[in-house]
C-alpha cells in the first residue's frame, strides 16, 4: 500500500524529476567519466548527506519557517562526535553524544519560536552562529582527523557495491516521508505553515509542534553531520558550513516554497539529489565550488519562473474556462 | 424548540491591553433555538463567542452547559463539550484538501507500523464524504479548498462546525457575508435541520432582514455590555436598532441631489479579457455613481484597471476630457485619482504605521517637496483631518490597526483627500462598518459630492446602491447590463439584471 502511495506521490511530484534527468542526460554526453557505476555511487554518497539535512529543513520551510542553524550544527555534532571517538568513547555512545549536544540547539530554536515567539529568523540565524562558534572553541580550529574502519562504515562503507550512507538516507527519508504524509505530526506541520491562527483554532498546540520540528530539524542535521564526518574521515568545525544554503535550494528545487503549508519532503529528496549530481557533475567539466553557487542560484531562479509561468498558464485556462 | 436552557453564561468579564472588550456580559440559549447576537462591530460579539469556544480565556464569570458548571481552556475542550464554531474569516488551509481541512487537529487515527499511532486515512475520506452528503454539498473530499468557491468553502466550514460527534451548541459568526441569496437559502433549511434536531445555534449577524427569517429571540450587546434579550417576532427592527446602537437612526441615506458639473471620467469600451468587456460609463463632478453586481461581476476589477493596478486589453479612459492611460496607481494619482479599496486593512492603510503616516502617504512629494519628512507637519495636517472628518481616535500617533473598521476608513478618506482627488472610487465603502460610522461615511460622501468630487462607488449593499446614488450601473458578467437613475431604480430590477434575468418582471 505504501508502495502504490509512493507512485501517486511521484506522479503528483512537480516537473522536476525531468529536470534531474535532463541534467544526468546532459552530464553523462559531455563529461567522459559521469555515467559510471563508480560515479553515480559518488554522486549518491554525496547526496546521502545533504538529503539528511535538507529533510529538516524542508519541515522547517513548511512550517513557514526556516532553519539556518542546521549548516553549523552538522559541523558541532561531527566535532564533538569526533573527539568523543578519539577518547576512546563506543561508537553508539558517541553518536548518541553528538546528537544530544546537536539537539540542544533544536531545543533553543523550538523553545524560543513555539513557545516565546520569537522571530524564527532571529533565532536560528544566532544559533547558526552560536554553533558555529562552538565548534570552533572546543577544536581549536583544527580539524580532527582519521577514524577506525567501523566508524568510517557508515558513511564510506559499501554493500554489494551499494554505499552504505544511501541506504542510511533513504531509510531515514521514508521514515520522515510516512510521518509527514501519515502521522498527525505531519498534518499539523502542513497546519502550522498553511495558517497558524486555523491551527490553533482548530485545537491543535502550535507551540509544541514548532518546538518539536525544530528539535527534528536539529536531530536530522546532526546526523548528517556524523555521515558527513565518516564519509570524508575527519571532523572539521567547519564542514557544515554552506550546507544551510544546499539545503534550501534543495527544498525550493524540490517545490516547497517558503510560504509553508505546501510541497513536500519527496520533492526535496529530488532536489538533493540534483544539486549533489549538479556539483559532481560541474567538477568534473572543471568548474569550481564557488563558480558552482552561482550555478545553484541561476537554477532556484529558472524554476521559480517557471512555476509562476506554470501558474499563469493555469489561472488563464481556468480564466477561459470561466468565461465559456 | 423548547424552554429548556442548555447554555448559560454568566457575569462573562474580558480585559484586552486597553479596552474593557466584555463586561459582566450573561446569555443564556435555549435546546434546539437560534439565538441572535447582534451589536455594533466592537460591541463584543465576537470575544464572547472566542470565550465560548475555547480560543480566549475569560477573566472572570462562569459558564454552565446543560446545568453543569463548565470550564473551557482550549479549543478542545469546547469540542469535547460539543461546542462548534464558524469564525468569521475563512479558518481554512487552501493547499489541504477538504477532508484534511475538516478533521484537522481531530484526525482520526489507527496503530501503523511498529504501534505508531497513524492517520485512518481510509476512515477520514469516508466519513468526510458521508458528512457533506447529510450538509447536502456535491463535492469530493479530496479537491483542494483553494479550488472551491467562496460559497462551497463557506458549506466546508459549516461541515466542519458540524463534523463534533456530539454537537450540541454551534456558533455561526456572520456567515452569510460571502453568500448569495440562494446559498443563504440552502444555509438556512441546514439550520432548520439542526434546530429541530435539538441543536442551539447562536447566530451572529448586522443583517436585520435575516434575523426575521431565521432568528428565535436577540440578545443585544453594545460596548461590551448586555443590553436585553428580546423575541425576535415581537420585536420590530428600528427597536433592535436603537438597543444596538443606543440612539435613534432615523435617515441613514442622506442625499442632497444637486446639478452635476462635467464629465469628470468617462470610460469608453474599456475591455479585459476573461474579466470586463466594453464597459461604457461616465461619472460627472457632484455625482455619486453606483455600480451593483455579484460578487465577480467584475466591477472591482473595472476599477482596478481605471486605477492602473490592473492592465487591460482595450478601451480609454478620459479624466475631465483628456485621454489618460494608468500604467501603475502613482500615474492615477497624479491625475487626481484616489481609490478606497475593498479590502482597507491590505490595500487601503499600512496597518503597521501611525496614523498621521497614512494620511500623507499619497501626498508625500506635496506635503514635503525637498523630500525631508517632517513629524510635526504630519501631526498638524492629520490633526486636521481627525477634527474634520470625526476619526475617533486618542491622536494622530496611534498604529491604524488599532482602529476600528469605521475609522479605518476615515483614514484611507483623508489619505485622498489630502492628495486632493477629484475623482474618488469607493470599493465597499462600509463593509463590516457599524450602523452609527456608516451614517457618517455616507453623510461625508453626500458632502464630497456637494463639493464637486466625482465618485464612483461599487456596493454590494442594494440599499446603500439606492439611497445613495445619483445614478446606478448594474454589471453581469463583466458587462454593464443595465443603467438607473435614482428616481427609476427599484430593489427588484436591479437584482433581476443583477442575477442575468433581464428586465423580467
Amino acid at each position: 500500500m505504501t508502495y502504490a502511495k509512493i507512485i501517486k506521490q511521484l506522479k503528483k511530484l512537480p516537473g522536476i524529476i525531468y529536470g534531474l534527468v535532463i541534467i544526468i542526460a546532459f552530464f553523462g554526453v559531455t563529461a567522459d567519466y559521469f555515467l559510471t557505476f563508480m560515479n553515480m555511487m559518488n554522486i549518491l554518497k554525496q547526496a546521502s548527506v545533504l538529503i539528511v539535512v535538507s529533510l529538516g529543513m524542508t519541515l522547517a520551510i513548511l512550517l513557514g519557517k526556516i532553519d539556518m542553524s542546521v549548516g553549523s550544527t552538522m559541523s558541532l555534532v561531527g566535532v564533538v562526535t569526533g573527539i568523543c571517538l578519539h577518547k576512546g568513547i563506543s561508537i553508539p555512545l558517541a553518536i548518541c553524544i553528538g546528537m544530544a549536544v546537536g539537539s540542544i540547539i533544536g531545543f533553543i530554536n523550538g523553545y524560543l519560536i513555539g513557545y516565546r515567539k520569537f522571530d524564527y529568523w532571529i533565532v536560528t540565524f544566532s544559533n547558526m552562529g552560536i554553533a558555529q562558534s562552538l565548534a570552533l572553541v572546543i577544536t581549536n580550529g583544527a580539524t580532527i582527523p582519521g577514524f577506525d574502519s567501523s566508524f568510517r562504515f557508515l558513511g564510506d562503507g559499501q554493500i554489494y557495491g551499494v554505499p552504505v550512507g544511501i541506504l542510511i538516507a533513504m531509510a531515514i527519508a521514508l521514515a520522515i516521508i510516512y510521518l509527514s504524509y501519515n502521522t498527525k505530526f505531519g498534518s499539523n506541520i502542513y497546519a502550522v505553515g498553511g495558517n497558524e491562527q486555523v491551527a490553533r483554532y482548530s485545537g491543535i498546540d502550535t507551540s509544541k509542534v514548532i518546538f518539536k520540528t525544530y528539535i527534528l530539524s536539529s536531530l536530522l542535521a546532526g546526523f548528517a553531520g556524523i555521515l558527513l564526518v565518516s564519509k570524508v574521515n575527519s571532523a572539521n568545525p567547519i564542514a557544515g558550513s554552506g550546507y544551510e544554503f544546499d539545503a534550501i535550494a534543495a527544498t525550493l528545487i524540490g517545490g516547497t516554497p517558503f510560504d509553508g503549508g505546501r510541497g513536500g519532503v519527496l520533492g526535496t529528496i529530488i532536489g538533493a539529489c540534483i544539486i549533489a549530481t549538479l556539483r559532481n557533475g560541474l567538477n568534473m567539466l572543471g568548474l569550481t565550488p564557488p563558480i558552482q553557487f552561482t550555478l545553484v542560484g541561476f537554477i532556484i531562479i529558472l524554476i521559480i519562473i517557471f512555476d509562476v509561468l506554470n501558474e499563469k498558464y493555469k489561472a488563464k485556462k481556468g480564466g477561459a474556462a470561466n468565461e465559456a | 424548540m423548547s424552554d429548556q436552557i442548555i447554555l448559560q453564561l454568566k457575569g462573562i468579564s474580558k480585559q484586552f491591553p486597553g479596552v474593557k472588550a466584555l463586561d459582566n456580559v450573561s446569555l443564556d440559549v435555549r435546546k434546539g433555538e437560534v439565538h441572535v447576537l447582534l451589536g455594533e462591530n466592537g460591541a463584543g460579539k465576537s470575544t464572547l463567542m472566542k470565550i465560548l469556544s475555547g480560543v480566549y480565556k475569560k477573566d472572570s464569570g462562569k459558564i454552565f452547559l446543560d446545568g453543569k458548571e463548565v470550564e473551557i481552556n482550549s479549543v478542545n475542550d469546547a469540542e469535547n463539550l460539543g461546542i462548534g464554531i464558524i469564525h468569521q474569516e475563512f479558518n481554512l488551509l487552501p493547499h489541504r484538501d477538504i477532508a484534511q481541512n475538516i478533521f484537522l487537529g481531530k484526525e482520526p487515527t489507527k496503530r501503523g507500523p511498529l504501534g505508531v499511532k497513524v492517520l485512518d486515512k481510509a476512515t477520514m475520506y469516508s466519513k468526510c464524504n458521508e458528512l457533506l452528503k447529510t450538509v447536502g454539498i456535491d463535492l469530493d473530499s479530496r479537491i483542494l479548498v483553494k479550488d472551491l468557491g467562496i460559497a462551497q468553502k463557506q458549506m466546508v466550514e459549516i461541515a466542519k462546525a458540524l463534523s463534533l460527534a456530539n454537537l450540541k451548541i454551534l456558533i455561526m459568526d456572520e456567515p452569510t457575508a460571502t453568500l448569495t441569496k440562494g446559498e443563504i437559502d440552502k444555509l438556512f433549511s441546514i439550520i432548520r435541520k439542526y434546530k429541530s434536531m435539538g441543536i442551539s445555534i447562536i447566530y451572529i449577524s448586522h443583517r436585520m432582514e435575516e434575523i426575521q427569517v431565521i432568528g428565535d429571540r436577540v440578545t443585544v450587546l453594545r460596548d461590551g455590555k448586555y443590553i436585553g434579550t428580546v423575541p425576535v417576532k415581537e420585536t420590530p427592527p428600528s427597536e433592535l436598532i436603537r438597543m444596538m446602537v443606543g440612539r435613534e437612526i432615523t435617515n441613514l441615506y442622506k442625499r442632497d441631489y444637486n446639478e452635476p458639473g462635467p464629465e469628470a471620467l468617462k470610460v469608453c469600451n474599456l475591455s479585459s479579457r476573461g474579466k470586463f468587456k466594453d464597459v461604457n460609463f461616465s461619472v460627472r463632478r457632484g455625482e455619486i455613481v453606483g455600480f451593483y453586481g455579484l460578487v465577480g461581476a467584475g466591477r472591482t476589477e473595472v476599477a482596478k484597471a481605471i486605477f492602473g493596478e490592473d492592465k487591460y486589453d482595450a478601451g480609454e479612459i478620459l479624466i475631465n476630457g483628456k485621454k489618460v492611460k494608468h500604467h501603475m496607481p502613482s500615474q492615477a494619482v497624479q491625475n487626481k485619482m484616489g481609490l478606497l479599496p475593498e479590502d482597507r486593512r491590505d490595500e487601503g492603510l499600512i496597518t503597521k504605521m501611525l496614523l498621521k503616516q497614512n494620511v500623507v502617504q499619497a501626498s508625500l512629494r506635496k506635503v514635503f517637496p525637498k523630500g525631508i519628512l517632517n513629524n510635526k507637519v504630519e501631526s498638524q495636517i492629520a490633526t486636521k483631518y481627525i477634527a474634520k472628518l470625526n476619526i475617533a481616535t486618542p491622536d494622530e500617533n496611534v498604529v491604524v490597526a488599532s482602529l476600528s473598521g469605521g475609522n479605518q476608513q476615515k483614514v484611507v478618506l483623508a489619505k485622498w483627500l489630502l492628495t486632493d482627488s477629484e475623482v474618488l472610487i469607493f470599493d465597499e465603502p462600509t463593509r463590516g462598518i457599524d450602523v452609527g460610522a456608516k451614517a457618517e461615511i455616507y453623510e461625508l460622501m453626500n458632502d464630497l459630492a456637494k463639493s464637486g468630487k466625482a465618485i464612483m462607488m461599487i456596493s454590494s449593499d442594494l440599499p446603500e446602491v439606492i439611497g445613495l446614488s445619483d445614478r446606478i450601473y448594474v454589471m453581469y458578467q463583466g458587462k454593464i447590463v443595465a443603467e438607473f437613475n435614482h428616481e427609476n431604480a427599484s430593489q427588484e430590477r436591479i437584482v433581476n439584471f443583477a442575477i442575468g434575468r433581464g428586465d423580467t418582471l
